[in-house]
């Protein structure tokens, strides 16, 4: 009894589950079954829509995330493709995954990444295609790019990615800050003199003369400092040691550094602060100078849109062989097609196209404003406001472009080299101990 | 007991199953491998192992010579003793505060139990806003009240660590302190009354019928705090990132993170992650002896 009372229970609870999965039936009466209709003249098939993955450091709040969402959008309607967006702001964590990706085999179809060391792993590996073997069968593939700007992989020489757009390094200055100390706006022949001797000007009027972070980005400091006492020819050398010639360099730029710390140019949270709280300083017209990046300008557009004019861009001050005008830049990241895209046919053409476009002159232009290209025929930014006019003539007056020294290193390298800063500048490990740490960690 | 359910075994196994599944794929396959890369030369995440370390427990005796190493296990220990005195401490006293009175208990309780619900990264900020150097809440206060000429670096060698560990203890005082309102609720009204017929009143009371009846909930607690305060990480992360100041505030478990994602040394990050695991273990040990619960 209690058997066949379970059974009619289950039964009935399999009944109310499957209930849902009726199909529906519409409603009133039975229709009669329609006549069979006559055959349709056949249609054209339609075009084949290919769907590309594509992950590029384009995602979160990275400045050109609109135009890229729009350069995708222009793809997809001119080829009828698809692309699967997998942008992410890029950090240790986003290279991390890309590298898994590659890893676990899971990689996109087309990769906006990193040019120097950061990409060796998957080149390596044979995991993307050389330009070489792209334009065996693509003649005109990057055929808008200078052949001079094209990097060549530090793992084997031959270029794998094409660039789209590059960046510069230098210093922005508070004109505001510089005008109550009564200090000139440096100029292109500004020298590491004149530098210290404003930063007294400066320091004596109670404001911060140089706003940076030893703690957190020391990273601009150091490739000046040593671009500082060396020259273009020898910055991209890597040292053996400290005590060699390139290690030496290395640590008189340090040592520059430690000056600027015992004469209380640097904010007096230093040590402690981060970098945006040093940032933070000039947009609150209490520090005078910062070295920062390209990517800097649009920070200052909009977090100081109501004082634009109180910032401009200036040269790095110059030291020994090493002009003012002198300055760290390149490009460091471009198109990569991955191999698993090249060797399937449906996803060739897409994945030649996406890259054809998205490097276009045009499609790069719009998301350029001050920064470096490798287009032949340049960028051709418009509307450009006070601070990127500013930033585009001192690109106009520039004399050498280098690219910078620590990324040839290994992120431990950099890290252990950068987080010795505050030792150094504080007695705690003299220079070449660093230096040499440092080194030791170079896999 | 005699259904045929209970009898046989198998459907219990179909149900255990895929929790099993979940916790061999989530836990117990990472840890064995966690293990298997702390021997490992792995120079970044993502990237395939090269080859056994030489010798193979290298990243073991890197430990020991490794500066910041000895300041993360000094200061995870600090945060221990900070979390039996202040977390559970705290919360003790609170609790018994305010089981003592009529108005207002649930607006306490709630108020104490806030900031358990308000994520670390958002305390960080926050914290980070109140000690800030320049403008800070805490610094524009002092300014404000005693005229103070300069700033205060809340972050300089001097304060850190009462920086680092405010927040920390703030943020889970709540987390206990329920757990106690919780036991004190549990504690029977006759008890109490009898102790009164018996002349038990104020602090009598507390700490001959509250504190002992309440033991086991402490020791729950005691043991919860000890083996938590091992695996802080995010709120010092936020406020204090790379061992500010001048690597003095490393925790074993910002050090570790810091290896793994900043560094790329992932063999010494899963190095880091086995003592971590280790004594995790010795701790909870340790603490269930002390800390024994008893039936009353």
């Amino acid at each position: 009894m209690k058997k066949s009372i379970a059974l009619l229970l289950v039964l009935l609870m399999a009944a109310a589950a499957f209930a849902g999965c009726a199909a529906e039936q519409p409603a009133g009466p039975q229709e009669p079954a329609p006549a069979p209709e006559a055959p349709k003249p056949a249609e054209p098939e339609p075009p084949k829509t290919t769907t590309l993955t594509v992950v590029t450091s384009y995602g979160g709040d990275d400045g050109n995330r609109q135009n890229f969402q729009n350069a995708v959008s222009e793809y997809e309607t001119l080829t009828g493709n698809k692309v699967q967006d997998g942008s992410a702001t890029s950090n240790e964590q986003w290279k991390a995954k890309v590298m898994t990706d590659f890893e676990t085999g899971t990689e996109p179809d087309v990769l906006f990444y990193f040019l120097g060391n950061d990409a060796n792993p998957f080149i390596e590996a044979n995991k993307v295609v050389s330009l070489d073997e792209i334009r065996a069968a693509y003649p005109d593939y990057a055929g808008n790019m200078k052949e001079s700007m094209l990097v060549p992989s530090p793992a084997d020489g031959k270029v794998y990615a094409v660039p789209s757009t590059g960046f510069w390094e230098s210093m922005f200055v508070n004109t505001k800050v510089l005008s109550e100390a009564g200090v000139a706006v440096p100029g292109a022949d500004y020298t590491w003199e004149q530098f210290l001797s404003d930063c007294e000007k400066i320091k004596a009027k109670g404001l911060t003369p140089v706003a940076v972070s030893l703690q957190e980005v020391p990273h601009y400091w150091f490739e000046f400092t040593v671009f500082n006492n060396g020259n273009s020819a020898n910055h991209l050398d890597i040292p053996a040691a400290a005590t060699d010639a390139t290690g030496q360099k290395w640590a008189k730029g340090f040592e520059d550094l430690k000056q600027l710390y015992e004469l209380g140019y640097l904010p007096k949270n230093t040590l402690t602060a981060t970098d945006a709280e040093t940032v933070q300083l000039m947009l609150d017209n209490e520090a005078a100078f910062l070295i920062d990046g390209s990517w800097k300008v649009g920070f200052f557009v909009e977090n100081a849109a109501d004082h634009l004019d109180d910032y401009k861009l200036s040269y790095v001050p110059g030291k020994g062989e090493r002009k003012a005008t002198d300055i760290i830049g390149g490009i460091s990241m471009g198109y990569y097609i991955t191999r698993k895209a090249w060797e399937d046919p449906e996803k060739r053409d897409a994945a030649i196209e996406f890259v054809k476009h998205l490097t276009s002159d045009e499609v790069v232009s719009r998301f350029v404003t001050t920064e470096v290209t490798a287009l032949k025929n340049g960028a051709k930014p418009a509307g450009l406001n006070v601070i990127q006019q500013s930033a585009a003539d001192m690109c106009g007056g520039v004399t050498t472009l280098v690219f910078p020294v620590q990324d040839l290193l290994s992120a431990e390298a950099r890290a252990d080299l950068f987080g010795n800063v505050k030792n150094i500048v504080t007695g705690g490990k003299t220079a070449a101990e660093a230096i040499d740490a440092g080194l030791a960690l170079n896999k | 007991m005699n259904s045929p359910l209970y009898r046989k075994k198998w459907p219990l196994l179909i149900f255990l199953l895929p929790a099993f599944a979940f916790l061999a794929v989530f836990l117990f396959y990472p840890f064995v491998q966690n293990i298997l890369n702390s021997f490992l030369n792995i120079s970044g995440l993502g990237t395939a192992a090269a080859g056994f370390n030489e010798p193979w427990y290298h990243d073991y005796i890197k430990m020991h010579s490794d500066p910041n190493m000895a300041t993360a296990l000094k200061n995870s220990l600090i945060m221990t003793g900070a979390t039996i005195v202040f977390q559970v401490g705290l919360a003790l006293l609170l609790a018994l505060l305010v089981d003592r009175i009529k108005l207002g208990a649930k607006l306490f309780r709630t108020i104490y139990f806030f900031p358990i619900v308000i994520s670390a990264t958002a305390l960080g900020l926050l914290f980070n806003l109140i000690f800030l150097y320049n403008g800070g809440m805490l610094n524009q206060l002092f300014a404000s009240l005693f005229n103070t000429a300069g700033n205060l670096d809340f972050k300089s060698e001097k304060y850190f660590l009462a920086t680092m560990l405010t927040p920390v203890m703030w943020q889970y005082v709540g987390f206990y302190f329920v757990i106690f309102v919780t036991g004190l609720n549990n504690i029977s009204s006759e008890v109490y009354e009898a102790a009164e017929l018996d002349g038990a009143e104020g602090l009598k009371r507390t700490f001959y019928i509250t504190l002992p009846l309440l033991r086991n909930v402490l020791c729950t607690c005691l043991v919860l705090g000890i083996t938590g305060a091992l695996k802080v990480f995010d709120l010092p992360w936020v406020m204090m990132g790379e061992g500010i100041p001048m690597d003095k505030s490393w925790l074993l478990g910002t050090y570790m993170y810091s290896q793994a994602f900043n560094r790329g040394d992932v063999d010494y990050a899963s190095a880091i992650a086995v003592l971590i695991v280790i004594l995790g273990v010795i701790f909870a040990l340790v603490s269930n002896k002390l800390f024994k619960q008893k039936d009353y």
